[in-house]
Parts: structure tokens; sequence; C-alpha cells
């Protein structure tokens, strides 16, 4: 395997074959393609036919098992890399159509089937899962649904005119309103800032740094829906950070901490040693 | 030409994407250890590379679930002669329409870069050849002589507009969701213009190159892919490697001084030497580890990051590398992460949420790795897992807040309790 750094990626480079249609494929490129299409995804995301042509041209490749020795830990186990429903969707969506859908809700309900428009395929990194944003033309607003919970889909007509208006709306709506919170890093934890940085760098965020105080504040900007990962990552980083600005996310963390304490109460309250484990378990607050 | 390093940029580039641009010059030098006038360079030879001309702004709010990977811009900073960077692009447009000898290739040079001072020669032409030859770019048509060229496209070419777009959307998920995934972003550079040409323009529909957005990426862990081929080279050849270290928790120390040996040409910080015996992804963080053996039977960790200037040394015999390798394998079985120390079980009890779905047994047995449930009813479950040592875990059980009380080992109960109490106490007085 040859080196990432490669003339031939140079900027210049590309900038002048930019607009000529002209492009250079690497072996590096074509041997990490060969190994992708080795994961179970390729078989659902790509006709047989294709799959053999690609085989065909990437034969000669050779992508050394030297990705053996690399791991992988702490990630959520991979339950969904391609999901069937995306081609049906991503056919709809290049062809501005609209559709009729049916799903089940989080609690495994049936709903009626609804029409609708699909606006946005998301992934998301955290859950390995796949969503669909799309209009409900009848209730007119944006739903946020997981592909699985998708029990059918089909295509309806509908015309440009009124694709393009419920468009413009969805549109509108998805631009969901933005949350600001701002996050301290106490002071005696900077020796474990750029972790701490890691672990937020996943979001909208600028970090400030305050001389005087050796102190580095972190704005984050986040939408309603996305601010039970925010309390996820504040909870996974404990002690470290503080939330200084923002009500909601304080009132969040207060109320964890309080409830989390009252789960452990009689530990501090009673004599410990006649509590054996079984009866903790036993104990409902 | 002597090697390239790219070690200051990426350095730089790591600040810059975690901080989200936020620092001032000062600031930023500071932390980095260099000078003003140090990082005004380094920005303006970024800048030329990014093409962009506040880039800095790529880095604050508004992209986070972008499929478009802001710091793939690295991977184009290799250098490039002035004559090579015009000479290239004649060549490689040339070969796309027909095959081509080598003296067809000069006599096209020629002609298109008549007022160029640098004109090439053959020796030229066949130096360039090779290279593009040496990394896939181009093909011997047959061995007959004089030997024409071909540009090597057949991976795309072979494909319909349709398979086109299977490809370039599967591309997009596997660049997106898998490591490694920089080849991936260069392919899918690629498959766009592959795709672009392919269509009519009057079909051509620009929001076909975004198809998905891809949400809660770690941006800055395509910068460590840098070193990920030469590491896991040198593991797959059981060389011994040595490398300078820059432990990012003592950042501060060198920063003080002003002068980051990183940017410093003439300094000769002590080198580290390892036997590299595996490289571990941490999804938690989106942060690479690199650990391998210091002699002695001793297992040493380093953060990607903090690695530059690799060399390889002298070759290790495969039975004491394989020994080695188990031995580490061992020791890692229970590690959450990458620690090697005493194995404990955790238990720990969480609470189901009332009339929801059941979001706290999805999360456990999604990021649980191989701890087990074994007991379970309507109202809670029990969860047990043996680990090496409880720091790595810590952070996970504490992120369920009050939907996840530990139950053993009893100092890391007693720590989460004292830890909560700290929480409360400042959330109790901070309204």
């Amino acid at each position: 395997m040859s080196h990432l750094f490669e003339k031939i990626f140079n900027y210049q480079l590309s900038s002048r074959l930019q607009e000529t249609g002209v492009y250079a494929l690497t072996s590096q490129e074509r041997a990490w393609l060969k190994s992708m299409l080795e994961h179970p995804a390729a078989q659902e995301a790509l006709q047989p036919e294709t799959i053999d042509k690609l085989q065909e041209c990437t034969i000669d490749e050779e992508m050394p098992n030297i990705l053996d020795r690399l791991e992988q830990k702490a990630g959520s186990r991979e339950t969904q890399v391609f999901q069937p429903w995306l081609p049906t969707i991503r056919e709809l969506m290049r062809q501005h159509q609209s559709m009729t859908i049916q799903c089940r809700t989080k609690k495994g309900k049936l709903n009626d089937p609804q029409p609708g428009i699909p606006c946005k395929l998301e992934y998301s990194m955290v859950k390995r899962e796949w969503y669909l944003y799309w209009y409900n033309s009848q209730t007119r607003s944006l739903l946020h649904t997981r592909l699985i919970h998708i029990v059918s889909l089909e295509a309806a007509s509908v015309s440009q005119e009124d694709y393009d208006q419920q468009m413009h709306r969805a549109q509108k709506l998805l631009q969901a309103p933005r949350h600001e919170a701002t996050v301290e890093v106490l002071p005696i934890f900077n020796p474990e800032l750029t972790r701490i940085l890691h672990a937020f760098s996943c979001f909208d965020k600028r970090v400030e740094y305050d001389e005087e105080r050796r102190t580095y504040r972190i704005h984050l900007t986040f939408t309603f829906s996305e601010s039970q990962f925010v309390l996820t990552k504040l909870r996974f980083l404990g002690k470290r950070v503080r939330v200084v600005e923002g009500d909601y996310l304080k009132h969040r963390m207060r109320e964890t901490a309080r409830k989390a304490l009252a789960l452990y109460q009689t530990d501090s309250e009673e004599d410990q040693t006649i509590h054996s484990e079984k009866e903790i378990l036993e104990r409902r607050d | 030409m002597a090697k390239e390093s790219f070690d200051k940029e990426i350095q730089f580039l790591r600040l810059l994407a975690l901080t989200g641009g936020g620092y001032d010059r000062k600031q930023f030098a500071g932390r980095l250890g260099i000078s003003v006038h140090t990082f005004d360079k380094t920005v303006r030879r970024l800048r030329e590379v990014s093409g962009d001309a506040d880039f800095a702004d790529l880095f604050r709010y508004g992209y986070a679930d972008s499929a478009e990977p802001v710091l793939l811009f690295l991977y184009r900073a290799k250098s490039m002669k002035e004559s090579e960077s015009r000479r290239l692009p004649l060549i490689l447009t040339a070969l796309k329409n027909s095959p081509q000898t080598v003296a067809e290739l000069l006599e096209l040079c020629s002609e298109e870069l008549l007022l160029d001072a640098a004109m090439p020669d053959e020796k030229t032409i066949r130096s360039d050849l090779r290279y593009l030859e040496d990394i896939g770019v181009v093909s011997r048509e047959s061995t007959q002589r004089p030997v024409k060229y071909n540009l090597n496209n057949q991976l795309t070419d072979c494909l319909s507009q349709r398979e086109l777009m299977d490809l370039y959307e599967f591309v997009d998920i596997m660049a997106n969701t898998q490591i490694p995934s920089v080849q991936g972003y260069l392919l899918r550079d690629n498959l766009k213009k592959a795709l672009k040409s392919a269509t009519p323009k009057e079909e051509w529909d620009e929001q076909w190159l975004e198809p998905f957005s891809y949400k809660y990426h770690f941006d800055a862990r395509i910068l460590d892919e840098a070193h990920l081929y030469t590491l896991l080279r040198s593991i797959h050849l059981r060389k011994q490697i040595s490398f300078q270290y820059f432990s990012p928790k003592k950042r501060k120390s060198y920063a003080a001084k002003e002068t980051n040996p990183l940017f410093v040409q003439d300094s000769q910080p002590r080198r580290q030497q390892l036997l590299p015996l595996k490289v571990v992804y941490d999804h938690q963080y989106g942060r690479w580890y690199l650990i391998g053996e210091a002699g002695k039977g001793r297992f040493v960790q380093f953060r990607m990051e903090g690695i530059v200037d690799i060399a390889e040394e002298q070759d290790t015999d495969e039975a004491e590398f394989e020994n080695k390798l188990s031995k580490l394998d061992e020791q890692m079985r229970y590690s959450w992460l990458i620690d090697t120390g005493e194995t404990v079980t955790v238990r720990a009890k969480f609470y189901r949420p009332k009339k929801q779905a059941d979001f706290i047994k999805n999360r456990v047995q999604l990021q649980g790795q191989w701890g087990e449930i074994v007991e379970s009813n309507d109202d809670f479950f029990i969860y047990e897992i043996q680990v090496n040592g409880v720091t790595e875990i810590r952070p996970w059980l504490r992120s369920f807040g009050s939907s996840c009380e530990v139950l053993s080992p009893p100092d890391l109960r007693q720590s989460f309790i004292d830890e909560w109490k700290e929480i409360e106490a400042y959330y109790e007085s901070s309204f």
C-alpha cells in the first residue's frame, strides 16, 4: 500500500483537471474498493452484475491483509450499514416524486398509510442506523422515521408545482431552531483537554480560552432533538465539565444527579454492611 | 526531493478542528508552541491547498452533518513542481482520449507548453509515465514497441450511468461509515466526475452529489490515517520502528518554551523504539492508538496523534513476533479499550424507561461489548462484564445517568456516589 500523500492527489493538479472530466484512479482507491466489496453491505447496495464488473477491475489490486491488525473498540455494534429501503427512497428523491408511506411507531403500533415527500436520508454514527426525514402532506409536518420502522413505501404522483411547494415548506421545517449552551472545562482537568475536545468534536462548536482564568469554554449549538445526545456526552465526561450557560441542560443535569443519588441513597444513610448485593438489587426507588 | 513531512500540518489541523477555529492567532500559536510568524506561514500554505479564502470558517458552525470530509484537503498537500502540474494534466487528458506512445506525448507537450520555460524532454515524459504506472493510474496497452499507454479507468468506463450512481452512493456510505476512509473519499471525488461525464447535461442534478448525511462524525479521525498505513505496513513486515512522541497531556510543557520541536528543524529529541503489534480505533472519542512492545516484554500504548517522524528499523523474528502478539492479545482480551490492568467484574443495574420503548436496553446491547444481561424483569435488568480495570468503562456507565446503578465492585460504586454528589452540588448552586 502506497503513501496517502501522493503527488497525483495534489491540489494544483486536481484544480487544473477540475472542469475537464479527466480523473486518475489509483491502485490505492481500487484496493480500498476491493476490500469494501467484501463487506456484506455491497451485496445489498449493488447489483450482482455490477459487483462482478468491479471485482474484475480490482482483481489485480493487492489489499495486503495489513488491515488485520487494526482493531475497533468501544463502538456501537454495526447492525446496519445499508438498508433495503434506501434505493427506493433515493429513486423517489431523484425523480422528485411523492410517496405513500406506512410505518410502525416506536412501541410497535402500525399507523395508517400516509401521503408524503421524502426529504433527507440520514445515518447516525452513534446508533448505527438510517433515518428518513419526510414531509407529511396531510398533517403538514416534518417527521423523522427509522428506516426499519417502514412497513411499506410506494411512489405516488404529485404535480411538480405541489412537489416544489411542499419541499419548500419541508426545507424550512428542516432548519430546526438551534439552541446554544456553554460548557466549561474545570481547569484541574485541562491536561485532559484534547480528550474532552475529541468527545465534543462531533457537534457544532467553538472553543474559547480565557487566559487569565486558564479556563476553556466550549460553545455548542444543537437542535432540540440533539440535546439528548449532548446530555449523554455531558454525563459521559462527568465532573470534568460543567454547563455554565443553557438552563435546559443545567436542569436536566441537576435532575440526573438527584435521581442518580437517590438510587444510592441508603448507602450513605444507613450502615452499608447490612446490605448485601442481593438486597440492593431488590430495592426499588 | 527530500521526503516531505506533513506532521506540522496534521497537528495544526487537528487543533483547528477540535477548537472550531475559536482561538485567536496568538492563542493558537501558543497552544501549539510556535511563533505567530510560523502560525501565519502554516495558515498561508494550508489556505492555498484548501482553496478556501477563510478556511478556518470551515470548522465553525454548520457543517456537522455533512458528508464532505472537511479535512480531506490535507491529503492534497503533497507539493508538485509548477511545470509538473502543467504537464501531467496534458498527459492524462491525452491518454483519456486514446492510447499514446512516449513520442506522441512528447510532441503534444512540446506544442502545448510552447511558451513554457521548462520544456519537457523524452526522459521527463518517461519518468512521468513510470510514476503514473507505479501508482496504477496508467497501464501499458501491449508489450509491442513502441509501447502505448492507457489511462487505467476501466473501473468507471465499464459501468452504465445507473451503475455509476449506485457505486457513488455505495462509496459515499462506506467512506463515511467504515475505517479506513481516506481512499474512499478520494475515490468518491473521482466518481463525481465519472458520474457527471456519463450524464447528459440537461439531466444533471447537483443534489446527486450529497445523497446522504451523517450525524455525529468525528472529523479529526481522518488526520490519523496519514500514519495508519506506515504503521500497519511495519506490523505486517514485523519491523521495529522508531518515532518521536509528544504526549498530548504534556503539550503545555513545550508550549511554555515557545518552541514546539515539531516546528524547529534542528532539534533532536529522544526517539521511542517499539515493535508495533496493533492499532486500535476508539469509537468513543474517534481517536487512534498504537500498541507495541518496548523491550523486555513491556507493552506500551501511544496515542497516534502524538506520533511523528516514524522510521522503520530492524526486522523481528516471526516466531518472536507471534509470541508477543499472542501475549498482548491475551492481556487485551478484556480491555474495554486498551487497558491491560487487572481484570475485574463490573455489575450494574439498568432501570427500564417507564411507558416508553426500551431505549436503555437497546443501547446496552448495542454498546455493551461482550458484557451480558444476567438477570431481567419488567423494571430493570442486571448487566455484567469482565473488564481490565474500571477506568475505561466508567464514562460509558456514567453516560446512562440515573438509569444506571453500579452494584460492584464496591469502590466503583462509591466513586459514582462521590461524583454524582459533586455534580449535584454544582448544579444546585448554578441557578
